[in-house]
């Protein structure tokens, strides 16, 4: 990747611009911007293996587990599935080499202090409205463990609801979840009704849910949660 | 020859001396003037024809067209003043037969005046724009007799009090009403709408309005329909002999509105004899005329029509839910046939076929036989007993009909496939205990459903029918191979197809040896024919015919089931037998085996077994005897329990299920399909197509559908748009 900022070409520091004297300054710059890249990709590495699982060529559970502590942010952050998102995270729990890799350079860290600021910019990004769609069905398709396993049981998509829609959805998550919990039609949720719990948090007003019609192309489910917790605030 | 004057030979027309005689125009209007009173006077046969006409014509030849015109306006005019004065005069009754023949008087002079003066009549007038004779003579006899102060109203309350009176039953002298009628009819549509017929219809309307309410009071709605109707022939009968014929439309709108619209709920919702009533009671006559009746008013029979569904939805309601009812399910289905011939016969009797009421029993049927969800069930089991036994001894037309009665609440099922589920093991039943009457009946009744609702639904049906004939082949042909076996005990295999039948789980049971011996020998004959196929015993859908022998000598023939049969033979080698034993043995079923041993121990008139203790129920201690004392009246006892019976509550449970279980493919079938040729379509179109491909067999559920929508969407059949959340795309 090129490396177009002369800004990175010094280390460590980062500051102001100067414009060194043409020609020999280039070639200098040139080298130096070889080797920093070097460097950087080296960081990278570096930065994998003191995670990873020798044997597995994978950071494994574990490994992400002290990622996180070292961190300092906690495991359940949801700033953490946004990194898995952002490094195009396959299975749950593991990152690859080149997931690593990308996700670094797309975050443009090279430490772990550098992933460490960055973090609360990618949820920023993760957040954005063009952005929060993908990421939400990413964090679905991310619980899928097993092969050819459709969906995700009760209490993992509970919890995965809180994470990632509890911020910005708050009443509407509990109250979901704690229908989730007590309703029997239901033992796994698919990613349909998973993407329409997104969709119902952004389209329907809330609480009164005035603007919901059953008669429209909403998972059952839904139309379920709606009529449970109309009857649950004493309406018709 | 001289040129000076020449002369123009010209020849002229003869002139007649002019004689501008000025007393030549009165001269000859007095004679004309003379014979107009003469005429008056009833003294035309002196008079002239040619000389009056003459005269008349020069005048107008010569330019007094005017003067005769109006000379006659006034002649005629100081005559009818005088005639009016006449006529004011008549008193009582006479004063109608005095105007009447002053009006023909009048007439026959007005013709003979128009006679003389129709040279006047055809030049002067219309060059002048005048007013033609004849009518001429109607205007002023208007204006002066009809519409003179003290004749006009005097003769507007002669007439209707003429019609009151005839009204109130009196007789009138119609002809002179017609006459008098036809003379205001004669002098202008406007005078006889404006002088009579407006008044007589406000009087009416007052009239009617009265008399309604005096008989509302007092009448029951059949009654007072008479009364009305009655009415009603009167008033039309009334114009036919004295009005115009233009009035009856109208008189007849007075009476309809007054005497059957302004009453017309309180009639048809009164009490004890209200349409409720007439239904109930089947009052033909009176159903009837209130169709008629109300017909001629608005909304009349959009009222008869919606009372009528009420009522019969109530009733049908009360029908179906009424728990005593529901113990017999023949009789419920009866009674719904009977409701059903009831209101048939209303509608063909009293309600000339109305298309639209029978849209309205039909659609009140369709409401109320659904509201029991029990309804398929009971229906299969009316037609069960009637082609056990009901239609023993009926002539083929009669079963037609019967069928054809039983056709029709079929349709009227919104759960057909229900119906077909408990068909098909009552069918089932019937086909294997041999205990149908008619073999025709049956038959027909299945092409009767491949009609109704198409080949699918009769295929397995008809399946049944040709195991049981391919059975009775290679019966033939078993024992045909093995003559041997004719000493012992008979077999008789059906063989059913998977698939066809209703399903049964099949339970264990040990055939006694001898019978086991047999069916080994038929399994393998059977195989032996028939390579890759199995047979797997139905134990429980068997029966057997036993010979017995009792303590004191009494020989019976039992016809019992398989169950049965192996109980019983265990006492060939055992005088007691304790209930573990018996289980042991047979391996029949816990369940099962209770109540075969109830059926044999504990029934009156069918205990060939002897129970101790003897309570009613079967205990695991109890211990089994043969009931030495066993006796009946009869040679044959039948023990057997395979009539086909009202389910259980877990039974038809079960049966639910399974349906519920069923629809689910065909829901998905029909999803897939219609989606396939439409590739993408919106969530409602989609329910609303589907429900109609299904209506055939049973109402979808909504929620069913959307369930199987999304169960086919997580099996990558559909997707939702990305775009429009409503549409439903289709996946290759």
């Amino acid at each position: 990747m090129p490396r177009a900022s002369k800004r990175k070409a010094a280390p460590a520091s980062s500051s102001s611009v100067t414009a060194p004297p043409p020609d020999q300054s280039r070639s200098r710059t040139a080298k130096a911007t070889s080797k920093t890249r070097l460097k950087e990709s080296d960081q990278i590495d570096n930065l994998f293996d003191t995670y990873a699982n020798s044997s597995l060529g994978q950071i494994d559970p574990e490994g992400i587990e002290t990622l996180c502590s070292d961190m300092k942010v906690e495991y359940t952050d949801v700033r953490i599935l946004m990194l898995a998102w952002k490094m195009k995270a396959q299975r749950q729990g593991y990152f690859t080499k080149d997931e690593w890799q990308a996700g670094m350079k797309a975050l443009k860290a090279n430490t772990l202090l550098k992933l460490v600021k960055t973090l609360s910019e990618l949820k920023k990004e993760a957040e954005a409205p063009q952005n929060f769609e993908d990421f939400y069905s990413f964090a679905f398709k991310y619980c899928l463990t097993e092969e050819k396993q459709k969906g995700v049981d009760i209490e993992s998509t509970c919890e995965l609801l809180k994470i990632v829609l509890g911020y910005q959805f708050p009443s509407q998550v509990d109250s979901l979840v704690e229908y989730l919990k007590v309703q029997k039609d239901y033992k796994v949720i698919n990613k349909d009704q998973w993407m329409g719990f997104l969709r119902f948090c952004k389209e329907i007003s809330f609480p009164d849910m005035a603007n919901y019609d059953e008669n429209q192309a909403w998972p059952l489910i839904l139309d379920n949660f709606v009529d449970w917790k109309k009857q649950k605030s004493g309406g018709r | 020859m001289s040129n000076q004057k020449k002369r123009n030979f010209q020849i002229e027309a003869f002139k007649h001396r002019v004689v501008v005689d000025p007393k030549y125009a009165d001269k000859t209007w007095k004679v004309l003037e003379h014979a107009i009173h003469e005429i008056y006077n009833h003294n035309a046969s002196g008079l002239s024809f040619e000389e009056l006409y003459r005269n008349a014509y020069n005048m107008v030849l010569h330019k007094f067209g005017e003067k005769l015109y109006s000379g006659l306006v006034s002649t005629m005019t100081s005559h009818l003043k005088e005639i009016s004065k006449a006529i004011e005069a008549a008193q009582g009754e006479s004063f109608l037969e005095e105007l009447n023949r002053k009006w023909n008087d009048h007439n026959k002079a007005l013709q003979m005046i128009r006679d003389i003066l129709m040279y006047m009549d055809r030049t002067y007038i219309p060059s002048n724009h005048k007013t033609p004779v004849h009518e001429l003579g109607l205007n002023l006899w208007r204006d002066n007799i009809v519409r003179s102060s003290k004749i006009q109203t005097r003769l507007l309350n002669t007439l209707l009090d003429l019609v009151h009176r005839e009204r109130t039953g009196e007789v009138i002298d119609r002809g002179l009403m017609r006459n008098i009628i036809k003379m205001l009819m004669d002098l202008g549509s406007a005078v006889y709408q404006e002088d009579f017929e407006k008044h007589f219809l406000e009087v009416s309307a007052e009239f009617y309005k009265v008399e309604s309410q005096k008989f509302i009071e007092c009448c029951d709605c059949g009654e007072y329909l008479k009364k009305a109707e009655k009415r009603l022939n009167e008033e039309i009968e009334r114009v036919t002999h004295y009005l115009d014929a233009k009035s009856e439309i109208k008189i007849t709108n007075v009476v309809e509105k007054e005497m059957i619209a302004n009453h017309m709920l309180r009639l048809v919702h009164m009490d004890n004899s209200g349409l409720v009533n007439m239904l109930l009671d089947d009052k033909y006559d009176d159903l009837g005329r209130m169709y008629n009746l109300c017909r001629r008013v608005p909304n009349g029979l959009l009222t008869i029509r919606e009372v009528m569904t009420s009522h019969l939805r109530e009733t049908g309601k009360q029908l179906v839910t009424d728990p005593e009812r529901l113990k017999d399910p023949v009789e419920f289905v009866q009674r719904l046939l009977d409701e059903k011939d009831k209101y048939d016969s209303i509608i063909n009797k009293a309600f000339i076929n109305d298309k639209t009421f029978q849209n309205a029993l039909t659609n009140s049927f369709e409401y109320f036989i659904n509201l029991n969800a029990r309804s398929p069930e009971f229906i299969s089991l009316f037609v069960d007993d009637k082609l056990r036994k009901g239609l023993k001894g009926v002539s083929e037309e009669d079963v037609e009909i019967i069928l054809d009665k039983v056709m029709m609440l079929f349709r009227y099922l919104q759960e057909k496939d229900v119906f077909e589920k408990y068909y098909k093991q009552h069918l089932a039943k019937r086909l294997l205990s041999g205990k149908t009457v008619s073999d025709d009946a049956e038959r027909s009744l299945i092409v009767k459903l491949k009609t109704e609702c198409g080949y699918q639904f009769t295929s397995k049906l008809e399946g049944m029918f040709t195991d049981m004939k391919t059975s009775q082949d290679t019966m033939q042909g078993f024992y045909a191979s093995h003559p041997e076996l004719g000493e012992g005990p008979t077999l008789v295999v059906q063989v059913l197809t998977t698939g066809s039948w209703p399903t049964q789980p099949s339970a264990t049971c040990n055939l006694p040896s001898e019978m086991s011996a047999l069916c080994e020998k038929f399994r393998s004959y059977y195989l032996g024919t028939h390579t890759g196929r199995r047979l797997s015993w139905q134990t429980n859908m068997g029966n057997a015919d036993m010979k017995a022998s009792f303590g004191k000598g009494q020989k019976h023939e039992l016809n019992v089931s398989t169950y049965q049969m192996c109980v019983l033979m265990l006492f060939n080698n055992a005088e007691r037998l304790s209930y573990k034993e018996i289980e042991q043995a047979t391996e029949i079923p816990a369940p099962e085996l209770k109540r075969c041993l109830q059926s044999m121990a504990c029934v009156k008139g069918k205990n060939v077994l002897r129970k101790e203790p003897m309570s009613k129920e079967i205990g695991e201690e109890d211990a089994f005897f043969v009931n030495d004392k066993f006796s009946s009246k009869f040679y044959k006892v039948k023990i057997g329990t395979v009539v086909a019976q009202k389910e259980s509550e877990p039974e038809k449970q079960e049966t639910r299920q399974r349906v519920e279980e069923d629809r689910k493919p065909q829901i998905e079938a029909a999803i897939v399909r219609i989606m396939k040729s439409r590739r993408v379509l919106d969530h409602n179109n989609l329910i609303s197509e589907v429900t109609k491909q299904l209506q055939q067999r049973f109402l979808p559920n909504p929620t069913e559908i959307k369930k199987r929508i999304e169960s086919l969407i997580e099996r990558d059949f559909l997707e939702r748009d990305n775009v429009d959340r409503k549409l439903y795309r289709y996946l290759a």
